[in-house]
């Protein structure tokens, strides 16, 4: 049993009191109220997801404007408990937050390099400690999880780049195709692919609450003034942030 | 058609990484996206801990990954006869951190189900489609 399930437990009734009020009257502070109360179910799932890479704090970040949509969001007369409703607004953000970040491009490569640092660490080790190292000694030496090492050896190679020459299957009448054969000219959605891969890139250079912000912003069109709200800040502040957001990413794209 | 891999693990937290990594290879052979991936490792592994968090389980979890076309099935079940269902009660009802596994597993996965097992209780059933 997790220790934190002591700290996950909410009294219903108290909730559905607290929301009562909230759809009746939309105080921030009682929309405070249920953010604090709700936290650790955001913890909760934000803990599930932290061994992709990202830093905890920053999923929990996310995780948290997910809880305020769903806060927003949510209608007592539904009949279903606020955490149901909740969970899968909370994990969509942050699901979402892997996509902006490029996840899907980044995962596949460093299971490549962990391929590749597999192999060269076998041959170190091995002279080291004069056998083949474990995949325990593997994971010290690499600073990963012994899973991570499995799959890197398992799925690394599966991501390994085809070479235009490969053939590919023939069906029998000799003629088995390359894959340069099939590729065809440039395509404009592809290099629109890419800018989008730039610009997940570039904001991997921006702080977990610049991100919300600019997302929250430009994505989602939300106003300053209620970003300040949902993040508990001035509006001089989230101005301020969103400035210093833009200009970091103009720097990591001017470079 | 559907293609089966039957995974008997002992009823231990050590040995959810198996599964995991079980789960990851066979998805990975049906070409799901990394993100999908990762997101039916992460189900299979809440709907281990919940077998084995269940009170009266018995002394394995039992998966069983079907594969049909671009359909990936997992059922997850306690091994012994008349064990309490891995937390099916949580459908219902919720609150506690206990219950919460089940609705991250249905944040995750295209559906998920309690199915009757003849003497056995009930098991989790969860299934993932390619994306097109």
């Amino acid at each position: 049993m997790s220790d934190e399930s002591t700290n996950v437990r909410w009294d219903r009734q108290t909730t559905r009191d607290a929301f009562a009020r909230y759809s009746a009257k939309r105080e921030d502070s009682l929309r405070d109220e249920l953010v604090v109360a709700h936290l650790n179910l955001v913890r909760y799932l934000a803990v599930k997801f932290a061994n992709r890479g990202e830093p905890l704090d920053d999923l929990i970040q996310v995780g948290t404007v997910g809880l305020i949509k769903a806060i927003d969001r949510f209608e007592l007369d539904r009949g279903v408990e606020f955490t149901t409703y909740a969970t899968p607004t909370i994990v969509g953000e942050i699901k979402r937050y892997f996509r902006d970040k490029g996840w899907a491009v980044k995962v596949p490569r460093r299971l490549q390099e962990l391929n590749l640092a597999v192999n060269r660490a076998v041959e170190k080790l091995s002279i080291e400690i004069g056998h083949a190292p474990t995949v325990a000694e593997l994971a010290a030496k690499l600073d990963a999880t012994e899973e991570e090492i499995l799959e890197a050896q398992e799925l690394g190679q599966a991501y390994n780049l085809l070479s235009l020459d490969t053939e590919l299957g023939g069906d029998g009448d000799g003629k088995s195709q390359t894959l340069a054969d099939i590729v065809g000219a440039d395509d404009p959605e592809l290099a629109m692919l890419e800018d989008r891969t730039v610009i997940a890139r570039a904001f991997g250079v921006l702080s977990g609450r610049e991100r919300v912000i600019l997302h929250l912003r430009f994505f989602e069109s939300v106003s300053q003034t209620e970003i300040a709200k949902r993040l508990n800040v001035s509006q001089m502040h989230v101005s301020r942030l969103q400035q210093k957001a833009l200009e970091k990413l103009r720097a990591f794209l001017a470079e | 058609m559907a293609e089966t891999v039957d995974l008997r693990i002992p009823r231990k937290a050590e040995w959810v990484a198996v599964a995991r990594l079980t789960v990851a290879g066979i998805a990975s052979r049906l070409h799901f996206t990394i993100e999908d991936i990762e997101d039916v490792k992460l189900a299979v592994a809440e709907a281990c801990t919940n077998a084995i968090q269940a009170p009266d389980g018995g002394a394995f979890i039992e998966i069983r990954c079907d594969v049909d076309g671009d359909r990936l099935r997992v059922a997850v079940v306690n091994s012994v006869d008349g064990a309490a269902p891995p937390r099916a009660e949580v459908l219902d009802e919720e609150l506690s951190v206990d219950g919460l596994g089940v609705f991250l597993i249905r944040s995750l996965m295209d559906d998920v189900e309690y199915e009757d097992v003849p003497d056995r209780g009930k098991q989790l059933v969860m299934v993932k489609r390619l994306a097109s």
